[in-house]
């Protein structure tokens, strides 16, 4: 109730409508609370993204990309085959699959966020790629390692989660790296001829 | 207002997650089935022919005769970059050259409009979204024509050139030529070069398998189009009320930094060495990039200070021909970088090594 309140309140504030005690109880808010402090922020966003998708800053998407790792972590294993029946059953676990269920109409703003980040992941998603291990870094460069192998492809049903083979999210400071790479690195006799064209033409990093 | 934006939102973005979680899905599978071509290669070694039939032209004559018809003619045309990581690109192209100036327009036709401009090293690339031109020299476009014809060049040692046919590409007939690394430090490409000026009009990257890792071709090309040079750098300026963002890049030497390699990587030389100025708020900033190159492909290696919040996955991954790595050593990170097999960026991180 009080929290609908002070939402109602920041969204007013941040539509430019308080005047007098109203704003200046509205910064009060805003200053003094990190919770309003951050609906403060969605509400900016959501604006920015209604008026123009290149305003939509957001989160630094570095810190936006670790802290999707670290939360996709933490989600439950999905299991191949024997697990695929019990996932549908199970309702208590917080899966993806039930988190995409709830339909609570309170403004939970914890999951209101989570789904936020969702949205933002689905961005991330395209860019996904997969990650093989480093086992082999130190030892004898001919054994790709068979059984590692088996247990990637056993899995391939299975949505990525933690472990050693996991999903490396393709983050904005890679694409710096890639792009300085093809700027800088494109070290190649067939430079002139073809290359810099291939490099001129793969898209840059999305800036 | 805010309430019903909210939970507009709030079903916007939970349809955009479940779609987001069915792509993760394909790409993870795609990426599989990558990984195990992947392995599959780093197990097997490059065999070269035993008895390779005297070429008509030795790999050193087939670059200098691409590298000259790139400079030496003009034309327009349509160029297709894909991948296979599912990734393509293409660009409208235009090329005139004189005695003394090249200059390149690439138009790009696909994601966010961008265009890039190139008079000799000098590269300017609009991005008309910001009203930003980001203007750079790049020294590595003027090291070729003279390291092919210099004794120097080690290409001859690390690949063989074979004509291995011909082909028609955007309406012109070429020679299919297949350079092959002799080593598995490096890949393989199989050049289409058009027969009368030798120009490239296709290029393919390939895996010790023979498959394609990455393709660029011309899928429209007209040769000798009647274009000004002039006419090209006149379109190289800033429109007004764009900002210029010059290259914060400035030249080390990884000795300098306190890098060194424990020992050479067959065929890579060091090429050069960038650090981003630690004042340009830039990504990269701080960041030590040491460039090498056989040649023909290149490795960037990157090297920053370790941070525990955002260098989390050691790794390795493939998109297309370009290879990436990151690792842990000590108190940095590195990411390498390069067109060339998973082993290749492996050697360079084993081989890195702090002299401070």
């Amino acid at each position: 109730m009080n929290q609908i309140q002070t939402s109602e309140m920041i969204s007013a504030l941040a539509d430019g409508q308080l005047r007098d005690e109203a704003f200046s109880r509205g910064v009060e808010t805003i200053t003094g609370d990190q919770l309003a402090q951050e609906t403060w922020r969605t509400y900016h966003m959501i604006g920015d993204v209604m008026r123009s998708g290149e305003l939509a800053a957001g989160t630094d998407p570095i810190v936006f990309v670790s802290r999707f790792q670290q939360r996709l972590s933490q989600e439950p294993m999905f299991e191949t085959e024997s697990n695929a029946n019990n996932l549908v059953a199970v309702e208590t676990q917080p899966t993806i699959a039930s988190l995409l269920q709830l339909e609570k109409p309170a403004a939970n703003d914890a999951s209101f966020r989570w789904k936020m980040i969702a949205g933002c992941a689905s961005l991330a998603a395209v860019a996904a790629i997969g990650w093989t291990a480093l086992g082999g870094i130190g030892g004898s460069t001919g054994q790709p390692g068979s059984a590692e192998l088996a247990a990637v492809s056993s899995q391939s049903g299975a949505v990525p989660t933690s472990g050693e083979r996991g999903v490396m999210l393709r983050d904005a400071r890679l694409d710096e790296l890639l792009a300085a790479h093809r700027q800088f690195g494109g070290a190649s006799a067939l430079q002139m001829p073809a290359g810099f064209l291939r490099n001129a033409t793969f898209e840059g990093p999305a800036r | 207002m805010h309430l019903q934006l909210e939970r507009c939102m709030r079903h916007a973005t939970s349809t955009d997650f479940m779609r987001s979680g069915r792509r993760l899905l394909a790409i993870w599978i795609v990426s599989v089935y990558g990984t195990m071509g992947f392995a599959v290669a780093q197990g097997s070694s490059i065999t070269v022919p035993p008895t390779v039939r005297t070429p008509e032209r030795s790999v050193g004559e087939w670059l200098v005769r691409m590298h000259e018809a790139s400079q030496l003619r003009s034309y327009v045309g349509t160029f297709v970059v894909s991948s296979n990581a599912g990734g393509m690109s293409s660009a409208r192209i235009w090329h005139a050259s004189d005695s003394d100036m090249q200059v390149e327009r690439v138009e790009v036709l696909t994601g966010a409009p961008r265009s890039t401009f190139r008079r000799n090293d000098e590269v300017f690339t609009f991005l008309p979204e910001s009203r930003v031109v980001r203007t750079e020299k790049r020294e590595s476009l003027g090291w070729f024509p003279d390291l092919l014809k210099s004794s120097d060049s080690s290409i001859p040692e690390f690949y063989v050139a074979r004509r291995v046919g011909q082909d028609r590409v955007a309406g012109f007939d070429a020679d299919v030529v297949h350079l092959a690394p002799k080593d598995n430090l490096r890949f393989g490409y199989r050049i289409w070069s058009e027969k009368k000026s030798g120009l490239v009009v296709k290029l393919q990257t390939l895996d010790p398998e023979g498959t394609v890792l990455e393709q660029s071709a011309f899928s429209e090309l007209q040769l000798d189009a009647a274009l000004k040079v002039d006419k090209l750098v006149q379109m190289m300026v800033a429109p007004e009320g764009w900002r210029i963002e010059k290259s914060d890049a400035i030249k080390t030497s990884a000795g300098a930094e306190g890098w060194a390699l424990r020992a050479d990587i067959a065929g890579f030389k060091p090429m050069s060495c960038y650090k981003r100025r630690a004042t340009t708020g830039s990504a990269l900033e701080g960041t030590m990039q040491w460039i090498f190159s056989d040649g023909l492909a290149s490795v960037s290696l990157f090297v920053e200070a370790y941070d525990r919040q955002r260098h989390t996955q050691e790794g390795l991954f493939a998109a297309g021909a370009t290879q990436t790595l990151t690792r842990r050593i000590k108190d940095w990170w590195l990411t390498a970088v390069g067109e060339v097999p998973p082993q290749t960026l492996k050697a360079f991180a084993q081989n890195l090594e702090r002299r401070k």
